[in-house]
């Protein structure tokens, strides 16, 4: 910040202050121990329902992971092979009784935050539900491979597969987050899209919900009785900012404590030349590609005069300069994935594969001349995409190719999709900790997210195999393959993957962020004594 | 006066109603459909289908009308798509701090631009007025949101003085006693209203110049100036309440505008008002709120161009309101 500004800055940071003391700062009681901090994070979006098995946004997984635990929590290596990785939550420990049954032994000191005890017959109502085409949830088809979750006693609980594969005991635990059957039990099931519980959740965290207004914030106050210890930080609050810009001005000017994705060069130098705020990089779990449909623009019955040829798909992907892109957009804070992988999946991203070469000539002698033309969806929200798009119309109009830019909001890009009433798009994907999920559905023949209807049966006898295979080698193996099959056939141009990277005031310390939720360890951040300010000695 | 007055609730009811049929058939034939993927993660067509069918989507076009307005007759606005909240709930919600907004900002345009128009007039063609008709020729021009934007960098970010967004400071506003509440609202109030106020009294002003300008120029206030009258009172009790007329009609037609405004305004800063539900809504076609907005929207139009009409007519003698 400007050092004159600065100055400025403090000699009227009276008013605020003027106005608490005319008023009598009703919230100063004192509260100046470890256990005081009050964090307040700047949220893009405001969550639908904190109901976890019915919630489908990121936004909604930061607050609702405080609120509500997992059987177990993968580990800082973001591993989801085995089980030794994983640290228990609300299963105190877990064997393996056979190659497909699984014991969870829970922790008896877990409570629910009304007062009664975490039980297994809440862990098997769980399951239950998330199971129920009633209740529709976007974990449902994760947890196929579990035949049944059983209760044997209050703290036992039996997990049987329907066969044997690596990510089992991920599976078993990622998905669900355990619900209070309770509370639960007597809400019909296709109700609970819009149940009030998903306004005013009760669960076994250590975190429990204490306000929500809506369009303006979300409260969290710590349960001090926590059973795997009492919270550093007294107060969680998710300001609703509504976009990107209004969440870093947000932390830039002191009203929030933390952002958890800058994005742009332009907020990343913001944020660095801000002493108030540490960055703290962490790896991101999307990457953006521009995906090709195989069949005609609105007839799906129709192979696609261009994209169905892969030589076509192959010239565009040689054609398309990635590292000059990456580096006039996101001036080096992005990297180009050696395949379809956001950097999260790290033991892949460091494996072989290699990103496709920017290669003119031979992209030249693919068209064979031909000077083709075709439509590219891009989504209106993202200006990073837009200028992708823009830059992709550039270098391919020097190939002689034209490329009419449709830029489009997202309801309308999402439609297009959907009807496959496209050429080609600019997409983001958001992924799991595991290849197996999105790569198959992405890209997989009966994908339910394949809307440009790739097909190569090769690929996909290869997405079963690194699936299937029993260990981190032969998975690592298998799925270099398998995106080498996807090179040689290319269904989209891999173009960038964010380097996400965090914005936390300097008062908050121990910040760790996890990856795959990024304030899914803030219960382990603290504010220490001497950092304490006005809305950390406030409460209710 | 009665006839009258009827006949202007009629004719609301039935703009409102046509204006409402005609955003439900706009909302559902726009390219585009409700339940997006959020956050780039794809939505699994399993769910979007049981959502579909959950919020009656499923059901034909007619049929989705048929039961909107059979509802809306028992009071019942629906149900949020994307907030899961009913819609009346919502719309009770953002209301207040629309109203809080848009009267902030109608006292600040209309107290501002009278004043100023007030000045300029009594100074008319000197260098003071050219120079005011220059400034307010400036904000009038200026794009709201722009305006929003430099003020929220320079005196939210820069400076420090106000905060940048919110309508209160969640952290400390319940913890605060009642005139710390009062305080912290009018403090997260002061860039927002600003904003719209600034742009709207660059208009006010030089309408307000206009009028007092012609009024002077009436012989009723040749008549008061060979009374004897001090320039003053001249120009305040008699001038300016002929001139006064025409900017209580502006006020009435200021309030589309200023909702209009506020959408930007309540984006940029935000604020959880009808403006940002909107926009929200129309991203996520939402379609019962978007219906529930408009509805509300059309309402608010409608009945303030009905109080402009009763204003003006209890200011001026000479308007009298006949069928």
């Amino acid at each position: 910040m400007n050092p004159a500004l600065a100055v400025s800055r403090r000699a009227v940071a009276w008013l605020p202050v003027a106005l608490l003391a005319f008023t009598g700062c009703g919230g100063r009681g004192g509260c100046t121990n470890e256990y005081c901090g009050t964090v307040v994070f700047a949220a893009s979006a405001e969550p639908t329902s904190l109901l976890p098995a019915v919630s489908t946004m990121a936004g909604e997984r930061d607050v609702f992971d405080q609120i509500f635990l997992k059987l177990a929590q993968i580990g800082p290596d973001g591993a989801t092979f085995g089980d030794s990785s994983f640290t228990p939550e609300l299963a105190r420990s877990w064997e393996w009784t056979d190659p497909l049954t699984l014991t969870f032994h829970l922790d008896p000191r877990a409570r629910w935050q009304d007062g009664p005890p975490v039980t297994a017959a809440d862990v098997a109502f769980t399951f239950d539900a998330y199971r129920d085409t009633l209740v529709g949830s976007q974990d449902r088809t994760a947890l196929d491979h579990i035949a049944s979750v059983a209760a044997t006693d209050s703290e036992t609980v039996i997990f049987k597969f329907r066969d044997r594969y690596p990510e089992m005991f991920y599976d078993a635990t990622y998905h669900m987050r355990i619900l209070p059957a309770h509370l639960l039990r007597d809400v019909p099931r296709a109700t609970w899209q819009t149940a009030p519980f998903g306004r005013a959740p009760v669960g076994a965290g250590p975190y429990r919900l204490t306000s929500w207004t809506p369009g303006q914030s979300i409260e969290l106050a710590a349960d001090s009785a926590y059973f795997l210890g009492r919270p550093h930080l007294r107060r969680l609050i998710w300001r609703i900012a509504g976009n990107l810009n209004n969440s870093v001005t947000m932390v830039l000017s002191g009203e929030a404590d933390a952002v958890e994705v800058l994005v742009t060069p332009a907020n990343i130098a913001k944020a660095k030349a801000d002493t108030a705020l540490a960055l703290y990089p962490y790896a991101g779990s999307t990457y953006n590609f521009v995906r090709f449909n195989m069949r005609a623009n609105g007839d799906r019955s129709k192979p696609h005069p261009l994209f169905a040829d892969p030589q076509m798909r192959r010239a565009l992907v040689l054609g398309a300069d990635r590292p000059q892109m990456v580096e006039a957009v996101f001036s080096g804070h992005a990297k180009i994935p050696p395949g379809p992988m956001p950097q999260l999946w790290s033991w892949l991203w460091r494996s072989k594969l290699t990103p496709a070469p920017f290669d003119t000539l031979e992209a030249a002698r693919l068209l064979r001349g031909r000077h083709p033309s075709f439509h590219l969806a891009v989504p209106s929200s993202s200006p990073t995409r837009m200028q992708y798009a823009q830059l992709l119309q550039e270098q391919y109009r020097r190939l002689g190719v034209t490329v009419v830019i449709d830029q489009v909001d997202n309801a309308t890009f999402q439609q297009l999709l959907e009807s496959g009433k496209f050429d080609a798009t600019l997409e983001s994907i958001q992924t799991d900790p595991t290849p197996s999920s999105s790569v198959a559905a992405l890209w997989g023949r009966t994908g339910p997210t394949n809307w440009g209807h790739y097909a190569n049966d090769r690929f996909d006898a290869l997405v079963r195999t690194a699936s299937a295979a029993l260990t981190r080698d032969a998975a690592q193996a298998a799925w270099e393959s398998a995106f080498d099959a996807l090179a040689q056939d290319p269904p989209c141009i891999i173009l960038y993957a964010l380097d996400n990277i965090a914005a936390v005031n300097h008062r908050v310390a121990d910040v760790r962020i996890q990856p795959d939720s990024w304030w899914g360890l803030v219960r382990t951040w603290r504010i220490p004594p001497n950092q304490l300010i006005e809305r950390d000695r406030a409460g209710r | 006066m009665r006839a009258w007055l009827l006949r202007r609730i009629a004719a609301g009811l039935a703009i409102v109603f046509v204006t409402v049929s005609l955003t439900f058939v706009a909302v559902h034939l726009a390219p585009g459909r409700p339940f997006l993927p959020p956050d780039e993660r794809p939505l699994n067509p399993e769910v979007v289908a049981r959502l579909q069918h959950r919020f009656g989507l499923d059901q034909p076009l007619g049929v989705q009308y048929v039961r909107y307005f059979g509802a809306l007759a028992r009071g019942e606005m629906g149900e949020s798509f994307s907030k899961r909240r009913p819609v009346a709930q919502l719309i009770a919600g953002a209301v207040p701090n629309t109203l809080l907004l848009t009267f902030a900002a109608l006292v600040i345009d209309f107290t501002l631009g009278i004043l100023i128009g007030l000045f300029q007039a009594a100074r008319a063609r000197r260098r003071s007025d050219v120079a005011l008709a220059n400034v307010t020729l400036f904000f009038y021009s200026l794009p709201t949101f722009w305006l929003a934007l430099v003020l929220q960098l320079v005196c939210g970010l820069w400076l420090g003085w106000f905060p940048t967004a919110g309508t209160t400071d969640p952290a400390l506003h319940a913890s605060l006693p009642l005139l710390g509440r009062l305080g912290d609202r009018l403090y997260h109030l002061v860039l927002p209203a600003l904003t719209l106020g600034l742009v709207g009294a660059g208009g006010t002003a030089r309408f307000q110049r206009a009028a007092l300008l012609e009024a002077l120029g009436h012989d009723y206030v040749r008549t008061a100036r060979a009374k004897g009258l001090a320039e003053p009172a001249v120009l305040v009790r008699h001038a300016w309440r002929d001139a006064l007329l025409p900017v209580i009609s502006l006020a009435g037609v200021a309030l589309p505008f200023l909702l209009t405004g506020a959408v930007l305004i309540e984006t940029v800063f935000s604020w959880p008002g009808l403006g940002k539900l909107a926009t929200d809504a129309i991203s996520a076609r939402d379609y019962p709120l978007v219906l529930g907005t408009t509805l509300l929207a059309t309402c608010a139009v409608v009945l303030g161009s009905l109080i402009a009409d009763l204003l003006t007519a209890a200011a001026d003698p000479r308007v009298r309101l006949t069928a």
